[in-house]
Protein backbone atom coordinates (compact mmCIF):
# COMPACT_ATOMS: atom_id res chain seq x y z
CA UNK A 1 0.00 0.00 0.00
CA UNK A 2 2.89 2.59 0.67
CA UNK A 3 4.09 2.07 -2.72
CA UNK A 4 0.82 3.05 -4.19
CA UNK A 5 0.43 6.33 -2.08
CA UNK A 6 3.70 7.07 -2.43
CA UNK A 7 3.18 7.31 -6.35
CA UNK A 8 0.09 8.81 -6.28
CA UNK A 9 1.47 11.91 -3.95
CA UNK A 10 4.30 11.96 -6.93
CA UNK A 11 1.28 12.20 -9.38
CA UNK A 12 -0.13 15.07 -7.66
CA UNK A 13 3.31 16.89 -6.80
CA UNK A 14 4.11 16.49 -10.41
CA UNK A 15 0.79 17.63 -11.65
CA UNK A 16 0.54 21.12 -9.43
CA UNK A 17 0.79 23.22 -12.05
CA UNK A 18 -2.37 21.86 -14.24
CA UNK A 19 -4.11 21.60 -10.68
CA UNK A 20 -3.30 24.81 -9.39
CA UNK A 21 -4.62 26.61 -12.94
CA UNK A 22 -8.27 24.24 -12.31
CA UNK A 23 -8.21 25.44 -9.06
CA UNK A 24 -8.23 29.25 -10.29
CA UNK A 25 -11.73 28.66 -11.46
CA UNK A 26 -13.04 27.41 -7.94
CA UNK A 27 -11.37 30.97 -7.18
CA UNK A 28 -13.78 32.69 -10.04
CA UNK A 29 -16.55 30.93 -8.28
CA UNK A 30 -15.47 32.42 -5.42
CA UNK A 31 -14.92 36.17 -6.56
CA UNK A 32 -18.43 35.56 -8.32
CA UNK A 33 -20.02 35.11 -4.96
CA UNK A 34 -18.53 37.80 -3.60
CA UNK A 35 -19.93 40.32 -6.15
CA UNK A 36 -22.99 39.11 -7.48
CA UNK A 37 -26.02 40.24 -5.50
CA UNK A 38 -27.25 36.12 -4.73
CA UNK A 39 -31.10 36.58 -4.94
CA UNK A 40 -31.45 37.80 -8.37
CA UNK A 41 -28.09 36.30 -9.86
CA UNK A 42 -28.48 32.95 -8.73
CA UNK A 43 -29.18 31.04 -11.39
CA UNK A 44 -26.07 32.45 -13.11
CA UNK A 45 -23.97 31.40 -9.88
CA UNK A 46 -25.83 27.62 -10.33
CA UNK A 47 -24.94 27.19 -14.22
CA UNK A 48 -21.00 28.56 -13.35
CA UNK A 49 -21.23 25.98 -10.53
CA UNK A 50 -21.98 23.13 -13.10
CA UNK A 51 -19.62 24.44 -15.36
CA UNK A 52 -16.68 24.71 -13.42
CA UNK A 53 -17.72 21.14 -12.06
CA UNK A 54 -17.49 19.79 -15.40
CA UNK A 55 -13.94 20.38 -16.32
CA UNK A 56 -12.84 18.10 -13.77
CA UNK A 57 -14.25 15.19 -16.08
CA UNK A 58 -12.65 16.63 -18.65
CA UNK A 59 -9.29 16.90 -16.65
CA UNK A 60 -9.40 13.58 -15.52
CA UNK A 61 -9.11 12.22 -18.92
CA UNK A 62 -6.48 13.88 -19.69
CA UNK A 63 -4.76 12.79 -16.12
CA UNK A 64 -5.59 9.74 -16.91
CA UNK A 65 -4.34 10.06 -20.53
CA UNK A 66 -0.97 11.15 -20.05
CA UNK A 67 0.37 9.79 -16.94
CA UNK A 68 1.89 6.49 -18.25
CA UNK A 69 3.32 8.08 -21.46
CA UNK A 70 4.74 11.28 -19.70
CA UNK A 71 6.62 8.77 -17.11
CA UNK A 72 7.83 6.57 -19.98
CA UNK A 73 8.97 9.60 -22.16
CA UNK A 74 10.56 11.28 -19.23
CA UNK A 75 12.22 7.51 -18.78
CA UNK A 76 11.56 8.65 -14.98
CA UNK A 77 9.10 5.43 -14.92
CA UNK A 78 12.42 3.48 -14.94
CA UNK A 79 13.92 4.35 -11.56
CA UNK A 80 10.58 3.53 -10.46
CA UNK A 81 9.78 0.25 -11.56
CA UNK A 82 13.24 -0.62 -10.81
CA UNK A 83 12.13 -0.14 -7.28
CA UNK A 84 10.17 -3.11 -5.40
CA UNK A 85 7.13 -1.89 -7.00
CA UNK A 86 4.46 -4.21 -9.16
CA UNK A 87 2.99 -2.77 -11.94
CA UNK A 88 -0.63 -3.59 -10.62
CA UNK A 89 0.44 -1.27 -7.64
CA UNK A 90 1.97 1.62 -10.21
CA UNK A 91 -1.27 1.53 -12.05
CA UNK A 92 -2.66 1.32 -8.62
CA UNK A 93 -0.62 4.82 -7.36
CA UNK A 94 -1.77 6.62 -10.89
CA UNK A 95 -5.05 5.82 -10.44
CA UNK A 96 -5.40 6.89 -6.94
CA UNK A 97 -3.25 10.16 -7.82
CA UNK A 98 -5.91 11.00 -10.54
CA UNK A 99 -9.04 10.31 -7.83
CA UNK A 100 -6.48 12.62 -5.40
CA UNK A 101 -5.69 15.34 -8.22
CA UNK A 102 -9.53 15.42 -8.81
CA UNK A 103 -10.35 15.05 -5.17
CA UNK A 104 -8.61 18.04 -4.17
CA UNK A 105 -10.34 19.90 -6.86
CA UNK A 106 -13.74 18.48 -6.30
CA UNK A 107 -13.27 19.81 -2.47
CA UNK A 108 -12.46 23.10 -3.17
CA UNK A 109 -15.62 23.11 -5.46
CA UNK A 110 -17.56 21.57 -2.13
CA UNK A 111 -16.25 24.61 0.31
CA UNK A 112 -16.50 27.19 -2.65
CA UNK A 113 -20.41 25.97 -4.06
CA UNK A 114 -21.82 25.27 -0.33
CA UNK A 115 -21.14 28.75 0.23
CA UNK A 116 -22.23 30.86 -2.74
CA UNK A 117 -24.89 28.48 -3.59
CA UNK A 118 -25.89 28.14 0.07
CA UNK A 119 -26.40 31.99 0.30
CA UNK A 120 -28.79 31.34 -2.43
CA UNK A 121 -30.68 28.99 -0.37
CA UNK A 122 -29.29 25.74 -2.17
CA UNK A 123 -28.98 22.98 1.07
CA UNK A 124 -25.13 22.19 1.28
CA UNK A 125 -25.46 18.81 1.46
CA UNK A 126 -26.62 18.67 -2.18
CA UNK A 127 -23.79 20.41 -2.61
CA UNK A 128 -21.47 17.59 -1.32
CA UNK A 129 -23.95 14.73 -2.83
CA UNK A 130 -23.23 16.45 -6.37
CA UNK A 131 -19.63 16.21 -5.37
CA UNK A 132 -19.25 12.94 -4.52
CA UNK A 133 -20.64 12.25 -8.43
CA UNK A 134 -18.31 14.07 -9.54
CA UNK A 135 -15.49 12.63 -8.35
CA UNK A 136 -17.02 9.04 -9.23
CA UNK A 137 -17.13 10.44 -12.74
CA UNK A 138 -13.54 11.69 -12.26
CA UNK A 139 -12.23 8.16 -11.10
CA UNK A 140 -14.05 6.24 -13.72
CA UNK A 141 -12.95 8.73 -16.88
CA UNK A 142 -9.51 8.98 -15.82
CA UNK A 143 -8.97 5.02 -14.88
CA UNK A 144 -10.92 4.40 -18.77
CA UNK A 145 -7.85 6.74 -20.10
CA UNK A 146 -5.63 5.21 -18.14
CA UNK A 147 -6.42 1.56 -19.32
CA UNK A 148 -5.95 3.09 -23.21
CA UNK A 149 -3.26 4.95 -22.56
CA UNK A 150 -1.48 1.08 -21.49
CA UNK A 151 -1.48 1.21 -25.21
CA UNK A 152 -2.53 4.27 -27.05
CA UNK A 153 -0.97 7.47 -26.76
CA UNK A 154 -2.48 10.64 -25.14
CA UNK A 155 -4.83 11.87 -27.97
CA UNK A 156 -5.46 8.63 -29.19
CA UNK A 157 -6.57 7.57 -25.60
CA UNK A 158 -8.35 10.42 -24.94
CA UNK A 159 -10.80 9.84 -28.21
CA UNK A 160 -11.37 6.63 -27.39
CA UNK A 161 -12.15 7.46 -23.76
CA UNK A 162 -14.73 10.00 -24.72
CA UNK A 163 -15.78 7.52 -27.60
CA UNK A 164 -16.43 4.92 -24.78
CA UNK A 165 -18.10 6.82 -22.47
CA UNK A 166 -20.24 8.85 -24.91
CA UNK A 167 -21.17 5.43 -26.16
CA UNK A 168 -23.84 5.17 -23.27
CA UNK A 169 -24.45 8.63 -23.24
CA UNK A 170 -26.37 8.56 -26.78
CA UNK A 171 -27.71 5.49 -25.97
CA UNK A 172 -29.65 6.70 -23.01
CA UNK A 173 -30.76 9.42 -24.58
CA UNK A 174 -31.69 8.19 -27.41
CA UNK A 175 -33.04 4.53 -26.23
CA UNK A 176 -33.56 4.45 -22.69
CA UNK A 177 -32.11 6.17 -19.34
CA UNK A 178 -31.07 3.02 -17.85
CA UNK A 179 -28.33 2.34 -20.35
CA UNK A 180 -26.62 5.65 -18.94
CA UNK A 181 -25.60 3.13 -16.10
CA UNK A 182 -23.65 1.19 -18.05
CA UNK A 183 -20.64 3.52 -17.63
CA UNK A 184 -21.97 6.35 -15.54
CA UNK A 185 -19.67 8.89 -16.22
CA UNK A 186 -22.45 10.29 -18.45
CA UNK A 187 -25.11 9.51 -15.87
CA UNK A 188 -23.27 10.79 -12.81
CA UNK A 189 -22.38 14.17 -14.51
CA UNK A 190 -26.01 14.72 -15.79
CA UNK A 191 -27.04 14.37 -12.04
CA UNK A 192 -24.55 17.63 -11.52
CA UNK A 193 -25.34 19.58 -14.59
CA UNK A 194 -29.76 19.31 -14.52
CA UNK A 195 -29.89 19.83 -10.76
CA UNK A 196 -31.38 23.37 -10.11
CA UNK A 197 -32.86 25.17 -7.12
CA UNK A 198 -36.48 24.20 -7.66
CA UNK A 199 -35.27 20.24 -7.85
CA UNK A 200 -32.03 19.66 -6.21
CA UNK A 201 -32.36 16.03 -6.86
CA UNK A 202 -32.94 13.08 -4.94
CA UNK A 203 -29.72 11.45 -3.39
CA UNK A 204 -29.04 8.06 -5.12
CA UNK A 205 -26.05 6.57 -4.12
CA UNK A 206 -25.99 3.35 -6.73
CA UNK A 207 -24.76 4.97 -9.45
CA UNK A 208 -21.25 6.37 -7.28
CA UNK A 209 -21.49 2.58 -6.27
CA UNK A 210 -21.48 1.25 -9.86
CA UNK A 211 -18.88 3.42 -10.51
CA UNK A 212 -16.54 2.49 -8.34
CA UNK A 213 -17.30 -0.74 -9.22
CA UNK A 214 -16.44 -0.20 -12.72
CA UNK A 215 -12.76 1.35 -11.66
CA UNK A 216 -11.64 -1.67 -10.00
CA UNK A 217 -12.47 -3.71 -13.38
CA UNK A 218 -10.69 -1.20 -15.56
CA UNK A 219 -7.65 -1.19 -13.30
CA UNK A 220 -7.79 -4.79 -13.37
CA UNK A 221 -8.04 -4.48 -17.41
CA UNK A 222 -5.36 -1.95 -17.37
CA UNK A 223 -3.35 -4.09 -15.01
CA UNK A 224 -3.17 -6.90 -17.26
CA UNK A 225 -2.44 -5.10 -20.31
CA UNK A 226 0.26 -3.30 -18.88
CA UNK A 227 2.18 -6.27 -17.33
CA UNK A 228 2.82 -7.01 -20.86
CA UNK A 229 4.21 -3.78 -22.06
CA UNK A 230 7.60 -3.29 -22.86
CA UNK A 231 8.14 0.15 -21.06
CA UNK A 232 11.68 1.00 -21.68
CA UNK A 233 11.13 0.85 -25.36
CA UNK A 234 10.69 4.72 -26.45
CA UNK A 235 6.98 6.14 -26.81
CA UNK A 236 7.41 7.98 -29.88
CA UNK B 1 26.26 -22.17 -6.25
CA UNK B 2 23.66 -20.83 -7.73
CA UNK B 3 23.32 -17.77 -9.86
CA UNK B 4 22.68 -14.49 -8.80
CA UNK B 5 21.65 -13.21 -12.37
CA UNK B 6 21.07 -15.49 -15.52
CA UNK B 7 20.30 -15.58 -19.03
CA UNK B 8 18.89 -18.37 -20.05
CA UNK B 9 18.69 -18.42 -24.04
CA UNK B 10 17.04 -15.04 -24.23
CA UNK B 11 15.51 -13.65 -27.48
CA UNK B 12 14.41 -10.36 -27.78
CA UNK B 13 12.92 -8.97 -30.87
CA UNK B 14 11.46 -5.46 -31.54
CA UNK B 15 7.98 -5.60 -34.58
CA UNK B 16 7.31 -2.64 -36.04
CA UNK B 17 4.71 -1.94 -38.89
CA UNK B 18 5.11 -3.37 -41.27
CA UNK B 19 6.19 -6.54 -40.30
CA UNK B 20 9.83 -4.83 -39.60
CA UNK B 21 11.56 -7.04 -37.01
CA UNK B 22 14.95 -6.20 -35.13
CA UNK B 23 16.74 -9.07 -33.47
CA UNK B 24 18.43 -6.82 -30.38
CA UNK B 25 19.19 -9.99 -28.69
CA UNK B 26 19.77 -13.62 -30.09
CA UNK B 27 19.54 -16.64 -28.31
CA UNK B 28 21.92 -14.97 -25.38
CA UNK B 29 23.02 -16.90 -22.53
CA UNK B 30 25.01 -16.07 -19.62
CA UNK B 31 25.25 -16.62 -15.92
CA UNK B 32 26.98 -13.93 -13.32
CA UNK B 33 28.20 -15.19 -10.16
CA UNK B 34 27.67 -13.93 -6.77
CA UNK B 35 30.28 -12.00 -5.16
CA UNK B 36 31.79 -10.76 -8.85
CA UNK B 37 32.65 -7.53 -10.73
CA UNK B 38 31.08 -8.58 -14.54
CA UNK B 39 31.80 -6.38 -17.03
CA UNK B 40 29.09 -6.32 -20.32
CA UNK B 41 30.94 -4.66 -22.92
CA UNK B 42 29.27 -4.79 -26.88
CA UNK B 43 29.40 -1.68 -29.34
CA UNK B 44 26.03 0.79 -29.62
CA UNK B 45 22.81 -1.21 -30.42
CA UNK B 46 24.74 -4.50 -29.45
CA UNK B 47 22.08 -5.17 -27.35
CA UNK B 48 23.69 -4.20 -23.80
CA UNK B 49 20.48 -2.30 -22.81
CA UNK B 50 17.83 -4.71 -23.93
CA UNK B 51 19.16 -7.03 -21.70
CA UNK B 52 19.57 -5.46 -18.75
CA UNK B 53 15.73 -4.24 -19.29
CA UNK B 54 15.23 -7.64 -20.20
CA UNK B 55 17.00 -8.88 -16.24
CA UNK B 56 15.01 -5.92 -14.84
CA UNK B 57 11.88 -6.61 -16.00
CA UNK B 58 10.93 -3.32 -18.32
CA UNK B 59 10.28 -6.05 -20.79
CA UNK B 60 9.42 -9.31 -22.19
CA UNK B 61 11.48 -11.61 -23.34
CA UNK B 62 10.55 -13.16 -27.03
CA UNK B 63 11.65 -16.52 -25.76
CA UNK B 64 13.68 -17.77 -23.44
CA UNK B 65 13.67 -16.98 -20.17
CA UNK B 66 16.31 -15.87 -16.86
CA UNK B 67 16.45 -15.22 -13.64
CA UNK B 68 17.08 -12.33 -10.73
CA UNK B 69 18.39 -13.91 -7.38
CA UNK B 70 16.73 -17.00 -8.34
CA UNK B 71 13.21 -15.58 -9.31
CA UNK B 72 12.32 -15.16 -12.87
CA UNK B 73 12.53 -12.11 -14.34
CA UNK B 74 10.33 -9.55 -13.69
CA UNK B 75 9.32 -10.43 -9.86
CA UNK B 76 8.79 -7.04 -7.72
CA UNK B 77 10.24 -8.95 -4.69
CA UNK B 78 13.70 -9.43 -6.71
CA UNK B 79 13.95 -5.72 -7.28
CA UNK B 80 13.76 -5.12 -3.77
CA UNK B 81 17.21 -6.79 -3.30
CA UNK B 82 18.54 -4.76 -6.63
CA UNK B 83 20.13 -1.40 -6.86
CA UNK B 84 19.57 -0.11 -11.05
CA UNK B 85 21.26 2.73 -12.42
CA UNK B 86 19.72 3.27 -16.15
CA UNK B 87 22.01 5.19 -18.98
CA UNK B 88 20.32 7.70 -19.06
CA UNK B 89 19.69 8.90 -15.72
CA UNK B 90 15.88 10.28 -15.34
CA UNK B 91 14.99 11.48 -11.77
CA UNK B 92 12.06 13.98 -10.48
CA UNK B 93 13.14 17.42 -9.47
CA UNK B 94 13.27 17.97 -5.85
CA UNK B 95 16.04 18.25 -3.26
CA UNK B 96 18.66 15.61 -3.38
CA UNK B 97 17.70 14.21 0.17
CA UNK B 98 14.39 13.85 -0.20
CA UNK B 99 14.37 12.04 -3.54
CA UNK B 100 16.88 9.71 -2.23
CA UNK B 101 14.25 9.64 0.74
CA UNK B 102 11.41 8.60 -1.80
CA UNK B 103 13.15 5.87 -4.13
CA UNK B 104 14.28 4.58 -0.18
CA UNK B 105 10.02 4.64 0.61
CA UNK B 106 9.48 2.86 -2.16
CA UNK B 107 11.48 -0.21 -1.44
CA UNK B 108 10.09 -0.54 1.88
CA UNK B 109 12.79 1.53 3.92
CA UNK B 110 11.02 3.71 6.40
CA UNK B 111 12.29 5.86 9.68
CA UNK B 112 15.57 7.05 10.84
CA UNK B 113 17.57 3.64 9.15
CA UNK B 114 15.84 5.53 5.78
CA UNK B 115 17.04 9.28 6.90
CA UNK B 116 20.40 7.48 7.99
CA UNK B 117 20.83 6.04 4.88
CA UNK B 118 20.10 8.71 2.74
CA UNK B 119 22.58 10.86 4.00
CA UNK B 120 25.45 8.16 3.71
CA UNK B 121 24.81 7.28 0.43
CA UNK B 122 24.89 11.51 -0.56
CA UNK B 123 27.72 11.07 1.43
CA UNK B 124 29.41 7.91 -0.89
CA UNK B 125 29.04 9.28 -3.93
CA UNK B 126 30.11 12.96 -2.69
CA UNK B 127 27.18 14.46 -2.76
CA UNK B 128 26.37 15.74 0.82
CA UNK B 129 26.75 19.38 0.41
CA UNK B 130 24.26 19.30 -2.31
CA UNK B 131 21.45 17.23 -0.04
CA UNK B 132 19.26 20.37 -0.07
CA UNK B 133 19.26 21.61 -3.51
CA UNK B 134 17.50 20.71 -6.25
CA UNK B 135 18.59 17.86 -8.73
CA UNK B 136 16.96 19.29 -11.27
CA UNK B 137 19.56 22.11 -11.47
CA UNK B 138 22.02 19.13 -11.19
CA UNK B 139 24.54 19.00 -13.93
CA UNK B 140 24.97 15.59 -16.01
CA UNK B 141 27.80 14.32 -14.12
CA UNK B 142 25.75 15.04 -10.51
CA UNK B 143 22.88 13.86 -11.92
CA UNK B 144 24.97 10.38 -12.57
CA UNK B 145 25.85 10.63 -8.62
CA UNK B 146 22.45 10.74 -7.52
CA UNK B 147 21.28 8.19 -9.71
CA UNK B 148 23.94 6.33 -8.39
CA UNK B 149 22.79 6.97 -4.79
CA UNK B 150 19.57 6.28 -5.72
CA UNK B 151 20.91 2.46 -6.91
CA UNK B 152 22.78 2.12 -3.40
CA UNK B 153 19.99 3.66 -1.03
CA UNK B 154 18.72 -0.11 0.42
CA UNK B 155 22.35 -1.46 0.31
CA UNK B 156 21.58 -3.84 -2.44
CA UNK B 157 23.18 -7.70 -2.93
CA UNK B 158 23.30 -7.29 -6.89
CA UNK B 159 23.75 -3.52 -8.85
CA UNK B 160 23.11 -3.33 -12.55
CA UNK B 161 24.59 -0.09 -13.59
CA UNK B 162 24.20 0.52 -17.16
CA UNK B 163 27.26 3.25 -18.05
CA UNK B 164 27.89 4.88 -14.56
CA UNK B 165 30.57 6.75 -15.24
CA UNK B 166 29.74 8.40 -18.56
CA UNK B 167 29.27 11.68 -17.57
CA UNK B 168 31.82 11.84 -14.57
CA UNK B 169 34.68 13.79 -14.41
CA UNK B 170 38.14 11.61 -13.68
CA UNK B 171 38.22 12.50 -10.01
CA UNK B 172 34.65 11.14 -9.82
CA UNK B 173 35.05 7.92 -11.62
CA UNK B 174 37.80 7.22 -9.52
CA UNK B 175 35.80 7.53 -6.72
CA UNK B 176 33.23 5.35 -8.20
CA UNK B 177 35.89 3.09 -9.29
CA UNK B 178 36.94 2.55 -5.27
CA UNK B 179 32.88 2.48 -4.98
CA UNK B 180 32.51 -1.07 -6.46
CA UNK B 181 35.28 -2.30 -5.17
CA UNK B 182 34.26 -1.46 -1.61
CA UNK B 183 31.30 -3.13 -2.68
CA UNK B 184 32.81 -6.31 -4.06
CA UNK B 185 35.24 -6.38 -1.07
CA UNK B 186 31.58 -6.28 1.17
CA UNK B 187 30.07 -9.37 -0.75
CA UNK B 188 27.91 -7.47 -3.56
CA UNK B 189 27.79 -8.75 -6.74
CA UNK B 190 28.18 -5.88 -9.71
CA UNK B 191 27.11 -6.16 -13.00
CA UNK B 192 28.61 -3.15 -14.71
CA UNK B 193 27.63 -2.32 -18.47
CA UNK B 194 30.04 0.26 -20.43
CA UNK B 195 31.98 1.81 -23.34
CA UNK B 196 35.19 2.95 -21.01
CA UNK B 197 36.76 -0.28 -21.82
CA UNK B 198 40.23 0.91 -19.27
CA UNK B 199 37.64 1.08 -16.26
CA UNK B 200 36.30 -2.27 -16.84
CA UNK B 201 39.63 -3.53 -17.52
CA UNK B 202 40.65 -2.31 -14.22
CA UNK B 203 37.92 -3.65 -11.78
CA UNK B 204 35.79 -6.13 -13.44
CA UNK B 205 36.73 -10.10 -12.82
CA UNK B 206 35.15 -11.40 -15.56
CA UNK B 207 34.14 -9.65 -18.89
CA UNK B 208 31.50 -10.74 -21.86
CA UNK B 209 31.30 -9.03 -24.83
CA UNK B 210 28.24 -8.70 -26.91
CA UNK B 211 27.79 -7.98 -30.46
CA UNK B 212 24.73 -7.87 -32.63
CA UNK B 213 22.53 -9.60 -29.90
CA UNK B 214 25.22 -12.59 -29.48
CA UNK B 215 27.63 -13.59 -26.95
CA UNK B 216 30.87 -13.40 -28.90
CA UNK B 217 33.92 -13.68 -25.72
CA UNK B 218 33.54 -14.61 -22.29
CA UNK B 219 35.70 -15.05 -19.47
CA UNK B 220 38.25 -13.93 -16.40
CA UNK B 221 39.58 -10.67 -17.39
CA UNK B 222 42.88 -12.02 -16.56
CA UNK B 223 42.83 -14.63 -18.56
CA UNK B 224 41.55 -12.58 -21.78
CA UNK B 225 44.25 -10.09 -21.45
CA UNK B 226 47.12 -12.98 -20.63
CA UNK B 227 45.84 -15.02 -23.97
CA UNK B 228 48.10 -14.54 -27.08
CA UNK B 229 50.73 -12.91 -25.26
CA UNK B 230 53.63 -11.24 -27.03
CA UNK B 231 56.83 -9.93 -27.14
CA UNK B 232 58.07 -6.46 -28.52
CA UNK B 233 61.69 -7.21 -29.52
CA UNK B 234 64.34 -4.76 -30.95
CA UNK B 235 67.38 -6.03 -32.35
CA UNK B 236 70.11 -4.53 -34.43
CA UNK B 237 73.07 -5.76 -37.27
CA UNK B 238 70.69 -7.83 -39.19
CA UNK B 239 68.22 -6.68 -41.74
CA UNK B 240 64.31 -5.72 -41.35
CA UNK B 241 63.14 -8.11 -43.65
CA UNK B 242 63.93 -11.30 -42.25
CA UNK B 243 60.99 -10.66 -39.79
CA UNK B 244 57.47 -10.16 -41.08
CA UNK B 245 56.25 -6.98 -39.58
CA UNK B 246 59.68 -5.52 -38.50
CA UNK B 247 60.12 -1.76 -38.87
CA UNK B 248 63.39 -0.37 -39.05
CA UNK B 249 64.56 2.93 -37.28
CA UNK B 250 67.59 4.67 -35.95
CA UNK B 251 69.61 1.74 -36.55
CA UNK B 252 67.32 -0.89 -34.75
CA UNK B 253 64.65 -3.03 -36.15
CA UNK B 254 61.21 -3.64 -33.97
CA UNK B 255 59.13 -6.37 -34.45
CA UNK B 256 56.10 -8.38 -32.12
CA UNK B 257 56.37 -11.60 -31.66
CA UNK B 258 54.26 -14.57 -30.16
CA UNK B 259 55.60 -15.78 -26.64
CA UNK B 260 56.09 -19.07 -27.80
CA UNK B 261 58.02 -18.43 -30.05
CA UNK B 262 61.33 -16.27 -28.22
CA UNK B 263 63.60 -18.96 -28.37
CA UNK B 264 63.53 -19.92 -31.58
CA UNK B 265 63.49 -16.09 -32.98
CA UNK B 266 66.28 -15.16 -30.45
CA UNK B 267 68.26 -17.80 -32.45
CA UNK B 268 68.02 -16.76 -35.32
CA UNK B 269 68.72 -13.04 -34.68
CA UNK B 270 72.18 -14.65 -33.04
CA UNK B 271 72.55 -17.34 -36.05
CA UNK B 272 73.03 -14.12 -38.36
CA UNK B 273 75.53 -12.40 -35.78
CA UNK B 274 72.71 -10.13 -34.70
CA UNK B 275 72.13 -8.37 -31.13
CA UNK B 276 69.02 -8.23 -29.20
CA UNK B 277 68.55 -4.93 -27.71
CA UNK B 278 65.22 -5.44 -25.55
CA UNK B 279 62.75 -7.93 -25.28
CA UNK B 280 59.45 -6.93 -23.17
CA UNK B 281 56.33 -8.28 -23.05
CA UNK B 282 53.36 -6.83 -24.74
CA UNK B 283 50.80 -6.41 -22.83
CA UNK B 284 47.10 -6.61 -24.71
CA UNK B 285 44.56 -4.28 -23.46
CA UNK B 286 40.80 -4.89 -23.22
CA UNK B 287 40.21 -2.85 -25.98
CA UNK B 288 42.55 -4.87 -28.53
CA UNK B 289 40.59 -7.68 -27.49
CA UNK B 290 37.56 -6.05 -27.75
CA UNK B 291 38.17 -4.70 -31.13
CA UNK B 292 39.58 -7.96 -32.15
CA UNK B 293 36.25 -10.55 -31.37
CA UNK B 294 33.79 -7.31 -32.78
CA UNK B 295 35.95 -7.71 -35.99
CA UNK B 296 36.25 -11.09 -36.43
CA UNK B 297 32.23 -11.31 -35.18
CA UNK B 298 31.28 -8.79 -38.08
CA UNK B 299 33.46 -11.17 -40.87
CA UNK B 300 31.35 -14.03 -39.66
CA UNK B 301 28.09 -11.95 -40.15
CA UNK B 302 29.50 -11.13 -43.64
CA UNK B 303 30.43 -14.71 -44.18
CA UNK B 304 27.01 -16.22 -43.43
Amino acid sequence: MKPVVLIAVNFVREQRWPIFVLLLWVLLLAFLGLITEVPRGRDDLLFVFKQVAVYAVVFSIFFGGSAIYNERRSRRILAVLAKAVAREQYLSGLVFGVTLACGIYCFSLGITGSWTLGQAGFPALQVWFLMMCLLAACMLAGTVALMFSTFLNPFFSAGATAFLLGVPAVASRTLSTHWGYLLPVYSLTATVLKTTFDSPGSVTWLPVAWAFGETLLFWFLAARIFSRVDIAVAVE
Amino acid sequence: MAAVLEFDCLTKEYHSFPGRCLRALDNFSLRVEPGEIFGFLGPNGAGKSTAIHLAMGFMRPTRGSGTLLGQPFGQAAARRRVGFLAENVALYHRRAERLLRFYGALNGMAGSRLDQRAQKVLEMVGLHEQAKRNVGRFSRGMLQRVGLAQALIDDPELLILDEPTSALDPSARVAVRELLLKARSAGKTIFLSSHLLSEVEMVCDRVAVLHHGKLVCTGRTTDLLAAGEQLELVARGIPAGLFPGAVAENGVIRFSIPASAQRATAEAIWSKSGEIVSMNPRRRSLEDIFLEVTSEADKEDKVQ
